[in-house]
């Protein structure tokens, strides 16, 4: 086989194979956009879906909530202190 | 005679099952080991059968290798989109083999050359396998 015949052989066969495989993509993408379709509108995905962004709030709340507690408890043990400083004070005046 | 009516519809729905189930595998399962033997079969097999067979072919016996490698190179590197890129190189080459094998009159002369279509097919299998991953990662 001559130099020509088989270059011209593997020009067809790269454009042939290349025309397979974008029609065989473009089937692939076509089913895959269907597929995503039906499950956007799946109930159960919905519902999933539903309950991701529930579970994102909640854990958002959480951590929000878990900040505010450390902050009480802050607040909570310098009011302490500050209740023991004065009661020993009133105790020293009471004796006086 | 009910009976093995029964027993017939019974096989039947069971080889049904069995066909489909191939067909989820044949369309899902993990294509690396066969884009690693298809790989291997272009740097190592493909050369030599084609310089036996057709004679020397630049196209065929020097790209084909390099394309086997670079497909092996990708499929370590579990890059989906390099792998997609390879593995339609490799299908090119195993489709230029089974063309190049009609054109020489070869491949209808014993069932053995067959296997370049055999080849081709299942490199086109790999090839839509890891586009449906591609694709299947990209939607979630």
């Amino acid at each position: 086989m001559d130099n020509n015949t088989q270059i011209i052989l593997a020009v067809v066969t790269l454009l042939g194979s290349a025309g397979i495989w974008k029609y065989a993509e473009a089937r692939l993408r076509v089913k895959a956009e269907l597929r995503k379709e039906e499950q956007s509108s799946n109930d159960t995905v919905l519902y999933r879906d539903d309950l991701k962004s529930r579970v994102e709030e909640m854990d958002k709340a959480l951590k929000e909530a878990h900040k505010e507690l450390l902050a009480l408890t802050e607040k909570v043990a310098k009011l302490e202190t500050e209740n023991s400083f004065l009661r020993r004070e009133i105790d020293i005046l009471k004796r006086n | 005679m009910e009976r093995l009516k029964i027993k017939a519809q019974e096989i039947k729905a069971e080889l049904i099952a069995r066909f489909k189930s191939l067909r989820v595998i044949w369309q899902y399962s993990d294509s690396q080991p066969t884009e690693i033997t298809l790989a291997a079969a272009l740097v190592i097999l493909y050369p030599i059968a084609t310089y036996l067979e057709i004679g020397f072919s630049p196209i065929m016996q020097v790209l084909a290798p390099i394309a086997g490698l670079y497909q092996l190179y990708c499929v370590s590197g579990k890059c989906l989109s390099c792998r997609v890129r390879a593995s339609w190189v490799t299908f090119s080459f195993y489709l230029l083999a089974a063309v190049m094998y009609l054109y020489c009159g070869l491949l209808f002369k014993g069932p053995s050359y067959w296997g370049w279509i055999l080849l081709s097919v299942s490199s086109f299998g790999s090839l839509k396998r890891i586009k449906k991953e591609e694709l299947h990662r990209k939607n979630g």
